[in-house]
């Protein structure tokens, strides 16, 4: 039987190549008018794929209901509420790195597909084949235990009992593929040799198993981005048009943004992103007969600059905050500030100029300040790769002109805005609101409202390394923590938010450091999140120096937890980011040392 | 001058034609019907000598009459005008009036508001087969049969025509039948998402 099972699993995945939508659809006919559950999570990726997915249920006429959900606690009690009578689940990046069975005990004729950019994919959705589909790349799925190596026949929950339980989610076996479970096993008091050989047999196996299953789960990582593979979804039906595009596109571009992917991956994903942007957008400019109107969403694939929002700002405000420049230059110091201004005068850009806002800028010198700046890089010794990356912009109407890079820091920036008065969901809404295009004061509003988040940030950056010591090398990572009553730290609440925090400090530290290991040292930063609750959110993120974009700070955390005893809450979809009592920092910390070294 | 009064009546009718209707101006109403009176027992007076044979009477006789027939048009345009609003009413927000609407009505004009919404419920549970026809559903013809709705407070559970529940729950959003959500829409439960 077991023998079965693998290839009944490579099966599948041939099957799910051609990719579910078509039974998808069968099965949304099937119980014609049956309401379908779509649960996302919050993120722009999310987000994006979500809009995707309502045009197309929009356009077969199938009923919805669409709630976000801010964690695994949300995404529970979401499910438990909205559940009746409905049939198929749709999990937006969310759901793919638990048992979905286990966590949500739902009923036998619920269907589950999941479209969670998260890896690794928890073993038990895999091998699930009933009860849950995974909407991904089969090629992504990657290094997955074999189903003889983490299921077998033999492995009856009675007798697991009597094992110690290391790891939480091997806890049990999942009810859906073994129908053949029979009543508990009673040890037998003779103790002859068979058994005993066959006990020991176990024993090794269950070992091999909780080592594969470690290794298979040790690292947190990402695959193709839901919007993305939403948009597939979308051409394969013939339904795609230039703004489901975009919005794929600002799925693929947000997990660059927020370094979910590595550089080469980004490149593949825009490679096929952008033919299919020449393919919709394909009108010539002299085809005088088949000029489209202004109103009409264009795409153009360019390779842009890499300075945050600078088309909303100015020059000079966009070189002072964007990452890379500002750690190129050094510009928490006077030399750093001075260096820039050299850098300006090289370039032979006036101040003034760089200081009013950039649509107001000389037309001449705003069409050349690319040119200029490449023309710079040598003496400079900048990383072209770094401040140049292909990507879109858009345009529709005269004034309305965004690339993709600023459509998701706005978009991110709305969704994790800190007014007092509004409910994450409500910032979800407002979010989605962003993406629309008849609403553009929406877009404004939330650009200026990222500009002041990344001025947070950067004050952040500023502070952590004008104080010294205010990040500490802990041997094998470093950590800093956001003080608590910083004017700011209501922004640094926010996972996302505080990863960008992260990111940015430990690569400005990295360049300032004479800490040669500092390059290679991953970074975890705590900030103060609830002062009601005593709580704070820590996030881990990987080292300057890595380019794998792996993160193994989510096991790391778990464990760390479990030696030292302490109550922490890995409720966010992404495992490197958790919440811990503020009581429980120092011990929690002392654990994770230990056990990183 | 005649008949100022009752033009400030109609003025106002007028203005309020944009927004929620205003409580009923009895006062004004009163003044003018006074007047009216004035006029009437005036022209009275003078009818009686005109016939005794003054026959310089007569114009002013004339120009009276115009103006209790003018002010009487204005009278009646200014109910007439409110009940227009209130049927119109009926067809918007069904047969319960919002309370900011109620309030400014007399009672009269309550009276035939539940007699209307009598006759038509009525007639529409007589038209259309057994289950009758909901007229003040679609007045416009719909461009689609379903639409995304977004619900805007915490509503509870909704049963569909078809047997299933759907949650309204504050933040959550639904692709449902209009003919469903449309008065919950009307109401204020749900927004209606427009691309």
């Amino acid at each position: 039987m077991t023998g079965g099972r693998p290839c009944a699993v490579c099966m599948y995945y041939t099957r799910r190549e051609r990719c579910h939508w078509p039974t998808l659809k069968e099965e949304f006919f099937k119980g014609m008018c049956q309401r379908v559950l779509v649960l996302v999570a919050f993120d722009v990726d999310a987000l994006c794929a979500c809009k995707i997915l309502q045009y197309l249920f929009q356009c077969d006429h199938i009923l919805y209901t669409i709630v976000p959900v801010s964690g695994r606690e949300d995404f529970e009690r979401a499910f438990v509420a909205h559940s009746e009578g409905i049939r198929h689940v749709i999990l937006v990046n969310c759901g793919a790195t638990d048992d979905i069975i286990e966590m949500l005990q739902p009923e036998d004729n619920i269907t589950f597909f999941v479209c969670d950019s998260h890896r690794p994919v928890d073993v038990h959705n895999i091998y699930n084949q009933v009860q849950v589909k995974l909407l991904m790349r089969p090629d992504e799925l990657h290094d997955v235990p074999q189903f003889d190596e983490v299921f077998s026949d033999d492995d009856e929950e009675p007798e697991e009992a009597d094992d110690v339980c290391e790891e939480p989610e091997e806890a049990d076996d999942d009810s859906g593929n073994d129908s053949d479970t029979s009543g508990p096993v009673r040890k037998k008091k003779r103790v002859d040799e068979q058994t005993l050989e066959k006990e020991r047999e176990k024993r090794l196996w269950r070992e091999a198993r909780n080592k594969r299953i470690f290794e298979y789960t040790e690292f947190s990582g990402f695959g193709t981005s839901a919007a993305l593979l939403m948009f597939e979804i979308a051409w394969k039906m013939s339904k795609d048009t230039n703004d489901l595009l975009w919005l794929a596109i600002l799925g693929v571009t947000s997990q660059y943004a927020n370094r979910q992917v590595e550089r080469d991956k980004y490149i593949e994903d825009i490679g096929q992103l952008q033919s299919h942007v020449s393919r919709l957008n394909n009108r010539s400019e002299d085809d005088s007969e088949n000029i489209i109107s202004v109103n009409c969403l264009k795409i153009t694939f360019e390779s842009e600059l890499q300075l945050t929002m600078y088309r909303h700002w100015s020059l000079f405000e966009s070189l002072c905050h964007s990452d890379y420049t500002f750690c190129k230059f050094k510009m928490w110091s006077m030399k750093g500030k001075k260096r820039l201004h050299e850098f300006l005068a090289d370039m032979g850009l006036p101040l003034v100029q760089c200081r009013q806002r950039f649509a107001a800028m000389d037309m001449s010198l705003k069409e050349t300040v690319k040119d200029m700046i490449s023309k710079q890089t040598e003496k400079y010794s900048i990383d072209e790769q770094k401040l140049f990356l292909p990507s879109f912009h858009v345009q529709f109407g005269f004034k309305n002109k965004f690339c993709a890079m600023d459509a998701v820091l706005a978009c991110e920036a709305m969704l994790e805005s800190v007014s007092a008065n509004l409910t994450p969901s409500d910032n979800f809404l407002k979010a989605g609101d962003v993406l629309n295009r008849s609403k553009t004061e929406c877009m404004e509003k939330a650009l200026s409202q990222a500009k002041m988040q990344l001025q947070a940030i950067v004050h952040q950056v500023q502070t952590f390394i004008d104080m010294k010591h205010q990040v500490i090398c802990a041997g094998p990572f470093l950590y800093a923590f956001v003080t608590e009553g910083t004017p700011d730290a209501s922004f640094f609440s926010k996972p996302t938010c505080l990863c960008h925090l992260a990111q940015f400090t430990l690569d400005a530290y990295s360049t300032m450091s004479h800490n040669k290991r500092a390059q290679n040292l991953p970074l975890v930063l705590g900030a103060p999140q609830d002062a009601d609750l005593g709580t704070m959110l820590v996030v881990g993120v990987p080292p300057a120096s890595d380019t794998s974009r792996k993160n193994f700070f989510g096991k790391a955390f778990e464990q760390a937890a479990i030696t030292s005893n302490t109550q922490m809450m890995q409720d966010n979809f992404d495992s490197n980011v958790i919440m811990l009592k503020m009581d429980d920092k120092s011990k929690f910390f002392d654990a994770l040392i230990s056990l990183l070294q | 001058m005649f008949g100022e009064k009752a033009l400030e009546l109609v003025k106002e009718l007028q203005r309020s034609k944009t927004g929620t209707i205003s409580a009923i101006n009895e006062d004004v109403m009163r003044q003018v019907l006074e007047e009216m009176r004035a006029l009437f027992e005036q022209n009275q007076r003078d009818v009686t000598l005109a016939l005794a044979g003054e026959q310089l009477l007569f114009s002013a006789i004339q120009i009276r009459h115009s103006a209790l027939e003018r002010n009487k048009r204005c009278l009646l345009a200014y109910l007439a005008g409110r009940l227009n609003y209130v049927r119109e009413t009926r067809w918007q927000f069904g047969s319960v009036l919002p309370a900011e609407v109620k309030q400014n009505l007399s009672e009269p004009e309550l009276q035939w508001f539940n007699k209307y919404s009598k006759c038509l419920a009525n007639y529409m549970s007589s038209i259309g087969g057994h289950g009758g026809l909901d007229l003040t559903q679609d007045v416009k013809p719909p461009k689609t049969l379903y639409i995304e709705v977004r619900c805007l407070t915490d509503h509870g559970e909704f049963e569909t025509q078809d047997g299933s529940i759907v949650l309204l729950k504050k933040n959550s959003q639904h692709f449902m039948l209009r003919s469903e959500c449309e008065h919950l829409v009307r109401q204020g439960f749900l927004e209606h998402i427009v691309h």
